[in-house]
């Protein structure tokens, strides 16, 4: 935190003062036990003024100056101590009524205890500063913690609350109703695809982790669900190369968007269009498209949820090294591209 | 007396050919004079058969089957069908409009069926002013895709466009007409003016500090006034500090 005493506050200035004051209060005590100066109205005084004027022309010079550097600083303080040792004691002098004598033994005296004292009570603040400090960063690392905690305990949450589309889930089971009576063999299909599909989808019914491979099956499951519901309207490909389907994967990362450019992108199109799957391994990262020719964005349309669901995920899940990108693709369409990490093997 | 004609409207083809069979069980009499699927081709089979029924389904691409069915109202009887959007269509309980739900059962598709029947012999005429219930029932089927805020950004990147999430932006920087989009990974331009998306983003989570910056609040994480009253801000993420004006500095004043 470089701009810890770069930006002094009123606060700051508020306190300052106070404690200075009651230090010189203290000081003015002490050299009246000791029997030193006028007595106690004097002594109160001046120790007063010099301690404000000390004060004043420290915070004035950090202020300035704004010095990083802790020896830039201690210059700083010293000197507004010796210039504010000067200058009030000759303001307390003349409050006082006594004699302004710059060559008289007794300011020599004043300008060492100015000095001894100043030198203490910054050293003092520097300390309760340095303090705070710390004690400030320790509570945003906490308050940093606390709230990653709580979006990684939300975000879970909703990860297994996440519902089964009931349009997905009432429409396929209309066509296997159908099917039964038309086809039998191919409604038998459906049904079977609609159980892997729920296999996975089910939070209860899934494993922490699964391969590429496996997922892959099951969005190519759920692909063919739709091929059954939109016949001509869709065609799909994916091409995912043997040696990446046995890397280990979260579930339910990439089927969000497969879900994403069926709902919003190919289903509302009137001539339908293409699913494009592809996965690739890039040095040490993994990298998924899923590439759709379908409506394309759409501001206003309900596609976030599903969208920042997966990026909350990859977020609690990889911290800053996985990645969910949206790009428009040509000539129409999404295209979304995972990237995560792969623990080298 | 002619016999009775309708029309099957649904996306998906097996839906088509399971309401065809069921409707050739139940009411051997009907004619199904034509089958679309999309609202668009609906229109043009209605136009061309004039159908006594229309069976729509609602969720279809292009035209909506609510859409379809306010165009051709008082020109025949409407059952819509449906998977899931029981409560757009519960504005027509106890309607002269009938509903299905996916997948349609035989007892409630014969219910529908004395009904029509009834209204036909009775030689009712289907009712031509139902356009409130049907733009109340399309209110709440698109309710919750009304657009609002922006939620997302589209910015030039390399020579392809990307789409931000607003959430994931940590503030706005104006730059001429442009707008400089600064997030954890890197900058972008929008072409927008800060002025223009100012009013398009939600205030309660964006903030604007100065003539030029717009802070997402979410991503704030220190707040410091110096003594001279500037307002400075740290955000999360960024390394840099952005100053707050003073015509702005009253959004901190309570904290």
């Amino acid at each position: 935190m470089k701009n810890g005493l770069v930006n002094i506050t009123r606060r700051h200035v508020f306190r300052s003062l106070s404690y200075t004051v009651l230090f010189d209060t203290f000081i003015a005590l002490v050299l009246t036990g000791i029997k030193f100066g006028g007595g106690f109205v004097d002594n109160f005084i001046i120790s007063q003024c010099i301690g404000i004027s000390i004060c004043s022309f420290a915070l004035t010079g950090l202020y300035l100056f704004r010095p990083v550097k802790p020896f830039f600083m201690l210059v700083v303080v010293m000197i507004a101590i010796i210039i504010g040792t000067v200058v009030g004691w000759i303001i307390g002098s003349i409050a006082a009524g006594l004699p302004i004598s710059l060559f008289e033994q007794r300011f020599i005296a004043v300008m060492i205890l100015g000095i001894m004292f100043g030198s203490i009570i910054s050293y003092f603040f520097s300390y309760r500063e340095r303090i705070s400090q710390s004690e400030a960063l320790i509570q945003e690392e906490r308050i940093k913690r606390l709230a990653n905690e709580k979006e990684m305990a939300e975000t879970n949450l909703r990860f297994l609350q996440a519902q089964i589309e009931p349009h997905f889930l009432f429409n396929t089971l209309s066509n296997i109703l159908s099917l039964l009576d038309a086809d039998l063999e191919r409604g038998k299909s459906m049904l079977t695809d609609f159980i892997h599909y729920l296999r996975t989808a089910i939070p209860k019914t899934r494993g922490e982790t699964t391969t590429i491979g496996q997922e892959m099956e099951m969005i190519q499951a759920y692909l063919n669900i739709f091929k059954v519901r939109m016949g001509d309207r869709l065609g799909y490909r994916l091409d995912i190369p043997d040696t990446i389907k046995v890397y280990p994967f979260p579930p339910m990362l990439i089927q969000p968007l497969v879900e994403n450019a069926i709902r919003h992108g190919l289903e509302p199109k009137i001539e339908g269009g293409e699913l494009f799957i592809r996965g690739e391994k890039k040095g040490d990262m993994i990298r998924l498209e899923i590439i759709d020719t379908g409506m394309g964005f759409n501001e206003g349309e309900d596609t976030g949820v599903g969208l920042s669901n997966v990026r909350e995920r990859l977020q609690s899940l990889y911290g800053g090294k996985g990645r969910l990108i949206l790009e428009e693709n040509r000539p129409s369409g999404l295209k979304a591209i995972i990237e995560v990490p792969h623990d080298a093997d | 007396m002619t016999q009775t004609k309708a029309v099957i409207v649904d996306d998906e083809n097996q839906l088509r050919v399971h309401l065809k069979s069921l409707l050739l069980e139940l009411w051997p009499d009907l004619i199904i004079c034509g089958e679309a699927r999309n609202g668009q081709e609906a229109l043009e089979l209605i136009e061309k058969h004039r159908p006594d029924i229309a069976f729509l389904d609602i969720r279809m691409p292009g035209l909506s089957g609510m859409e379809v069915a306010k165009r051709i109202m008082g020109s025949c009887w409407v059952v819509f069908i449906t998977a899931y959007d029981k409560y757009a269509v519960e504005a027509f309980e106890n309607e002269a409009i009938d509903y299905l739900l996916k997948p349609i059962t035989h007892k409630r598709l014969e219910k529908a069926i004395t009904r029509l029947q009834k209204q036909i012999a009775a030689s009712i005429r289907p009712p031509s002013d139902m356009s409130e219930i049907i733009e109340q029932a399309i209110a709440r089927l698109y309710k919750k895709e009304k657009p609002g805020y922006l939620r997302w950004l589209k910015t030039q990147h390399g020579d392809g466009i990307r789409l931000v999430p607003v959430d994931e932006v940590c503030y706005f920087k104006a730059s001429d007409k442009y707008t400089l989009v600064l997030t954890k990974e890197g900058e972008s331009l929008i072409k927008k003016a800060i002025k223009e998306l100012a009013d398009e983003l939600d205030p309660n989570q964006f903030w604007r500090i100065h003539r030029g910056t717009i802070v997402n609040a979410h991503y704030i994480t220190k707040v410091s006034r110096s003594l001279t009253g500037r307002g400075v801000v740290k955000l999360k993420d960024r390394p840099e500090l952005l100053a707050v004006s003073r015509s702005y500095i009253h959004i901190f004043k309570q904290m």
